[in-house]
């Protein structure tokens, strides 16, 4: 029986946990990705005709190598030092410098690596009072954006090159003007940034001219938690959520780990009040109410879905159900209470589920949290608010924060002012209005009446005026600036070079437009500075850039305040007539996409190839929606979750499905998603994007992803760049002022078309183990149980015989074992699954440390990304109402390493320490390790991704009809070989983005998660040179950090010596949490994982007594065994059948689950 | 026999005699090439833009290779100094030499001087220099009596074989830390007793010091 029939076999009751419904249905297409990591292509020349032009190629080749023998010789380099040496500058060692990453609420606190003077990995600043040294996948993402090549290079009128000067005139004649009219007919349209020196220039022009108009806008309305708390408590506050202190957390909509802007912060937060102490565990709870599957629903203990028009109504239920409560029913409330008890309820939401969940919050008054999401109406952030002070968490776990308030109009108050041809000059400060604004408004129309435009942005892209001019932004690492983080600490934004070119900043612009003697931003910035600490002090200034925030300036919390209840009844009364999406009506949720935000980050590479959390996609969005919802449109291309129609078609022809036979390419065999694509129709709008099924999302719900589908004019302007051109549909195309969040009552048909996604949420699967281990907390809380040891419990099976073996189920005795007794350090990494949220952080900071290239989309859909860490996620139950876990896959440097016994040139080996390492000159590219490596971690350059343009990867030098510019490619080659066929102008700035300290990888190399072995050397000789003659060469822990380690807000990863009983990771490698992925190979992990705890509460209709994959494990037989012992009963009835050898040893691969054969 | 033997096969031991011949030339092209000191560079001596002379300022002026070579305890990278180290000296010393025509210009000009780099690994190799210098492992042993160099050669080969012969003896080479700049240091005069002080010395060394000079790939490969 070969492997893959043998797992077919034990599937015939079902997958234990899935990726997609084709696993859940287990089709052949799924089968494909199981049983092949690259399924398609470069695997055999095969093809007469390719093998006799390989066959061409390569004689050419050599002929060429053998004329070029002389040529062989190394190149003649220059060092060029200095003339003048400067102060403190050491050639070859990074220097690192506090700034902050802007956001719109806010700013992330950030260290700034910079490698001889170009800056090349953006860390967290873990000394910043309110970081623990966290970033988020955008920060991480962003050092791309100032390398971008199609970023605003040059200062540009009308669309055609003009000069700086040129430019500093036309806005020293605006200003003139508006001088001379007290600012009559200047308007300023500004995206949102929480910045005083911002503010401050801001207030400054509006006295200096005050007739000049000031507008505010952003597409995604993370403002509204601002106007909700400062309409609710009647301070110009904003809400700071300690969700670490809080025992119960209840989420209206509010993705906190995703879409908010904050979710840096409350992420952290979040995992610091689930941590579990193995001696006294304790952890918080999560409900969660949502539309679309979050990583907040996938972090949540309990989970309501429901469309985001209803959310407001079951969080009325729930505040009516806690203000009935006698305990905290207050006169003050009544008028609340009774708004929200006519409020009602919305249709189909269990009772059972609000008034547990409501009892729940009662119960830990004081020590709970309410939070209501951006994508809400400010009525449900009311409600949230009402709750919040009915139970006393005001002060407490919610506390209130004063900012300043925001000013100006908005961007229907500026098109109307356009329209009555008020506007004399129009000055644009960042954003892309012309992309996101709501599409009534028809701002590019009404932006023709402006007499003059003037616009600061980072891109030529839509808003950049056809008639008038567009400035380059700086971006943040060249910039001065200044912010203040969530919770008001006074934070520098510092550059780390000077504008590559020359770009300005805003508060420049406003200096210049309010005719200011001073402009330069490092005058604004200190000016700002002094002011906040109450006159100019040289060393304080110093010190605030240096820590990178200003000590004890956050902005104590009003702790004297009351609800005004009675605009919270009045607010709730009007949210009554919000429509609500019934049985027959669709509702489509507007969102901030996980990759491009709201576009912002469209040209962003890596962040387009990083996969969707949820649905896996990359370098699209699509049209997400329940099964049912989908069952109902009778998309019956989406193949797997309609079991009827998908066995029959697959029975009939054998794995090969007409609808994905076309012509010569076999879709279906490779693995490809060629979904159908709706078209929605809203206010005589539409849109089309192709669907994509997403398990566990609310019923009648369309969720689409913002940021997408915009073309790539290049070398013209008025678009994205050219590597997110022509992704994804644009959304904002249906998106009205009425219906910014969602969009009740939309109209959907189908449309017949396919569109081809690449979707990674199959690739690298490891079928059929229990490699998910998870818990509830209250049985695991239970020392005396079985399920206290529940994660080695659910080891599986060795085969047969193997259990003799000496050396933990090893044949031979290890090398390493000898070898590890003379190291100085043994590393070894432990990731907390309990802490681990999902956000893609770590995936991004590795890609920026290990210079991991980009593919396309192309090369995607064949499963050739080359992320070194993959965040694998599983759906487990019913496929309606999910559950989701997700956990980091990354190389688990085995210490039997199956991958090292198979590599014929040694290219991949181990050395002493136990790291698993990976000789890129040494590798030939036969790809037998990657065949070999259980874990599917090792990722192939099956074409130059460093050196070429994406659309031209099937090129290769030796090609005579390859020329660019007149000449042939090897000619070029020849002479300069590291640089590749990319453009000049992007190859000189990407290749500044890149670490130093890691080999570029070529083609036909194989690449793997180093446990970031430059920053061990780095380490280790630093502290051997520190260590002398002392001998103390040991790292002492904590000094090395690997990038996702550093990355992770949640702190979910720990690495170091395992060796030391006292360093972090042996601490956490010894709870009883932890356990080996694929323990019953005998790899030996030194990644090892600790398994995920859930807390549910028993009181809730929902409530389920094991978490799904355990009770899928626990179905098909399996059963807790003690400690690594995982064989038990079934595995016996092995024996039965009287099996061979070989059999017998596919049942222990397939866990246990011999028992139903 | 035809039946045997296809009538192509009469070519056979022709082809194969030629075969044999290029093979055997390209063996012998390949070997007398790859296999040589030539390949490694040794011998490499470029012409500098300025004649300078380490025989003078190391050698005979005794000059610490540190006076310039700052930052080689700092980083992988050890620096060519810029003109202004240069300067410290020849602002007063052959302050009119027309060989520092360049160096003044250089100086007054801001314009840096163009060096041509004679030691150079692979990218694929990571090289530390302050991790050697300040354990113990002197300059000569890489770059050979450069304080008796009036023009810089390479004189050693650098291939991953001659690392390793370090790496996997280090106690034949460390040296106390302050002997390091020092490249014409012995124990003594005699080979016979220096070899002794060096087996005694490198045995203590590597124990106190802790000195696991690594021979796996992690070492330089990253």
């Amino acid at each position: 029986m070969n492997k893959s029939e043998s797992i077919k076999a034990t599937r015939a009751t079902g997958p234990k946990y899935w990726r997609s419904l084709d696993h859940l249905a287990d089709a052949p297409e799924f089968r494909k990705w199981v049983d092949h990591e690259f399924p398609s292509g470069a695997e055999a020349v095969t093809d007469p005709v390719t093998r006799r032009n390989f066959m061409k190629l390569m004689s050419a080749s050599f002929l060429f190598a053998g004329l070029g023998m002389s040529g062989c010789r190394r190149p003649e380099e220059k060092v060029i030092p200095f003339a003048r040496q400067p102060l403190d500058y050491v050639h070859g060692k990074a220097k690192y410098f506090a700034s902050a990453m802007p956001t719109r609420t806010g700013a992330i606190p950030v260290l700034v690596k910079q490698d001889d003077g170009r800056p090349t990995k953006i860390e967290g600043n873990d000394s910043h009072p309110d970081s623990n040294g966290g970033t988020n996948a955008f920060a991480q993402a962003s050092i791309l954006n100032l390398y971008d090549p199609d970023r605003a290079t040059r200062f540009a009128r009308n669309g055609d090159s003009a000069d700086r000067e040129a430019a500093l005139d036309a806005i020293r004649k605006v200003a003139d003007a508006a001088t001379a009219k007290r600012g009559r007919g200047l308007h300023i349209l500004a995206d949102h940034a929480e910045s005083p020196t911002r503010d401050r220039m801001r207030d400054r022009l509006l006295k200096q001219l005050p007739e000049a108009r000031w507008y505010e806008y952003e597409a995604i309305d993370h403002d509204v938690h601002r106007r909700a708390a400062t309409a609710a408590f009647g301070h110009s506050v904003k809400p700071y959520y300690k969700l670490d202190e809080a025992e119960v957390i209840l989420t209206l909509d509010c993705d906190f780990i995703g879409s908010e802007e904050e979710s840096t912060l409350l992420m952290s937060k979040f995992a610091k009040g689930r941590k579990i102490d193995p001696e006294h565990p304790k952890m918080s709870r999560l409900y969660s109410v949502e539309a679309l599957f979050t990583l907040t629903g996938a972090a949540a203990d309990h989970r309501l879905r429901l469309p985001a028009s209803a959310v407001h109504r079951v969080a009325a239920e729930i505040a009516a159900k806690v203000l009935s409560d006698p305990h905290f029913e207050k006169p003050e409330m009544a008028a609340v209470k009774s708004a929200l008890v006519a409020h009602g309820g919305a249709a189909g939401v269990d009772s059972g589920w609000i008034s547990g969940c409501a009892d729940d919050l009662k119960r830990h008054a004081g020590k709970c949290v309410v939070i209501a999401g951006q994508g809400q109406p400010e009525a449900t952030h009311l409600i949230a608010h009402a709750l919040n002070a009915a139970l006393g968490n005001i002060g407490k776990t919610v506390e209130l924060t004063p900012v300043p308030a925001r000013k100006g109009g908005s961007l229907g108050d500026l098109v109307t002012a356009l329209k009555s041809s008020e506007v004399d000059s129009l000055v644009i400060l960042g954003g892309n209005p012309a992309y996101d604004a709501p599409a009534d408004l028809d701002l590019v129309n009404a932006m023709e009446d402006a007499g003059e435009v003037i616009r600061l942005g980072y891109y030529e892209d839509e808003t950049a005026p056809k008639q008038g001019w567009n400035i380059p932004a700086a971006h943040y690492l060249e910039s001065w600036g200044d912010a203040r983080t969530a919770d008001g600490t006074l934070t520098p934004v510092q550059p780390l070079l000077a504008p590559l070119f020359g770009g300005m900043t805003q508060i420049e612009l406003l200096a210049r437009l309010a005719n200011d003697a001073v402009f330069a931003p490092y005058d604004l910035v200190q000016e700002t500075f002094s002011g906040e600490i109450g006159g100019r002090n040289e060393n304080a200034w110093k010190r605030f850039l240096h820590d990178g925030y200003l000590a004890d300036s956050a902005k104590p919390a009003l702790d004297r305040v009351r609800l005004m209840a009675d605009r919270v009844a009045s607010a709730v009364r009007a949210a009554s007539k919000l429509p609500v999406v019934g049985g027959n009506d669709y509702e489509v949720v507007f969102y901030p996409d996980s990759k491009v935000d709201d576009g912002r980050y469209n040209n962003n590479g890596w962040l387009q190839e990083t996969p969707d959390p949820i649905t896996k996609l990359t370098w699209d969005n699509a049209v997400l929606m329940s099964p049912a919802t989908a069952n109902k449109l009778g998309l019956d291309n989406m193949k797997g979750y309609r079991d009827g129609v998908h066995n029959k078609l697959y029975k009939e022809s054998d794995g090969e499905v007409a609808d994905f036979h076309d012509g010569e390419h076999n879709y279906a065999e490779r693995g490809e998603f060629h979904p159908e694509v709706v078209e929605l129709a809203f206010g005589g709008r539409k849109i089309q994007g192709p669907a994509w099924v997403v398990p566990g999302m609310a019923d009648n719900v369309f969720g689409v992803a913002l940021g997408y589908g915009r073309i790539c004019p290049y070398p013209n302007t008025g678009g994205t760049g050219r590597v997110g051109g022509e992704t994804g549909f644009n959304a904002y195309k249906l998106r009205g002022s009425d219906s910014l969040k969602h969009a009740v009552g939309v109209k959907v048909s189908r449309t017949g078309e396919k569109y081809q996604l690449a979707s990674t949420q199959e690739h690298g699967t490891i079928d059929g183990r229990s490699l998910i281990r998870e818990m509830n907390f209250d049985k695991f809380a239970d020392k005396d149980s079985e399920y206290a040891d529940f994660a080695k419990g659910m080891n599986m099976p060795h085969p047969p015989g193997m259990e003799e073996l000496p050396s933990h189920g090893l044949a031979y005795q290890n090398p390493l074992d000898e070898l590890r007794k003379n190291a100085t350090h043994s590393w070894g990494m432990a990731i907390d699954m309990n802490s681990c949220l999902g956000c893609n952080a770590c995936a991004l900071a590795c890609q920026s440390e290990n210079n991991v290239p980009i593919v396309g989309k192309d090369q995607v859909t064949r499963g050739r990304e080359m992320s070194w860490l993959r965040m694998d996620r599983y759906f487990s139950g019913d496929v309606n109402n999910p559950q989701m876990s997700h956990q980091v896959m990354v190389c688990q440097h085995c210490e039997a390493a199956p991958c090292e016994n198979v590599c014929p040139v040694n290219a991949t080996t181990h050395d002493d320490e136990g790291l698993n390492l990976m000789i890129y000159n040494r590798c030939v590219g036969t790809r037998y390790c990657s065949n070999n490596c259980p874990y599917k971690v090792r990722r192939f350059n099956y074409f130059d991704y460093n050196r070429r343009p994406l659309d031209d990867l099937y090129n290769t030098p030796a090609n005579p009809w390859n020329r660019k510019d007149g000449e042939w490619e090897l000619t070029r080659w020849v002479k300069d070989r590291s640089k590749g066929s990319i453009d000049d102008d992007q190859w000189d700035l990407l290749a500044l983005v890149r670490n130093p300290s890691v080999s570029v990888r070529m083609r036909g190399v194989m690449e793997k998660c180093t446990y970031c072995i430059q920053r061990i050397e780095g380490a280790k000789i630093a502290q051997k040179v520190k260590a002398g003659a002392s001998g103390n060469v040991e790292v002492p822990d904590g000094t090395i950090k690997t990038a996702c380690q550093q990355a992770c807000p949640a702190e979910a990863i720990a690495f170091g010596n395992i060796d030391d009983p006292e360093s972090r990771v042996s601490k956490l490698k010894a709870q009883a949490r932890d356990y080996d992925l694929l323990d019953y190979l005998a790899t030996r992990p030194r990644t090892t994982y600790l398994g995920r705890v859930r807390n549910p509460n028993p009181d809730m209709p929902d409530y389920r007594d094991t978490p799904e994959t355990f009770k899928e494990w626990k179905d098909h037989g399996n059963h807790l065994a003690h400690h690594g012992h995982g064989h038990g009963d079934d595995h016996g009835h092995d024996s039965d059948h009287g099996h061979d050898d070989d059999h017998g040893k596919e049942h222990g691969e397939t866990a246990g689950k011999g028992g139903h054969h | 026999m035809s039946d045997v033997f296809p009538k192509w096969t009469n070519k056979l031991p022709l082809r194969i005699i030629i075969g044999l011949g290029v093979l055997g030339a390209a063996v012998t092209v390949g070997v007398s090439y790859y296999f040589t000191p030539k390949y490694t560079r040794v011998g490499y001596q470029p012409v500098q833009p300025v004649a300078f002379s380490h025989d003078i300022h190391a050698g005979q002026l005794g000059l610490d290779c540190r006076y310039c070579h700052t930052q080689v305890e700092k980083s992988w990278f050890s620096n060519v100094p810029a003109t202004s180290t240069c300067m410290n000296c020849h602002n007063q010393v052959l302050k009119d030499d027309p060989k520092l025509a360049l160096v003044r210009e250089s100086y007054y000009q801001s314009k840096p001087i163009e060096w041509v780099q004679i030691h150079k690994l692979p990218d694929y190799v990571y090289f530390n220099h302050s991790v050697h210098v300040t354990r113990g492992v002197s300059c000569v042993e890489c770059h050979g009596r450069v304080d008796q160099m009036d023009e810089v050669y390479h004189a050693k080969p650098f291939s991953m074989g001659f690392c390793l012969e370090c790496h996997r003896n280090p106690e034949a080479r460390l040296r106390p830390v302050d002997k390091v700049t020092d490249l014409k240091w012995k124990w003594n005069e005699d080979p016979k007793v220096a070899e002794q002080h060096q087996r005694e010395f490198g045995r203590d060394k590597v124990r106190d010091w802790k000195i696991k000079s690594s021979d796996h790939c992690s070492a330089c490969h990253r």
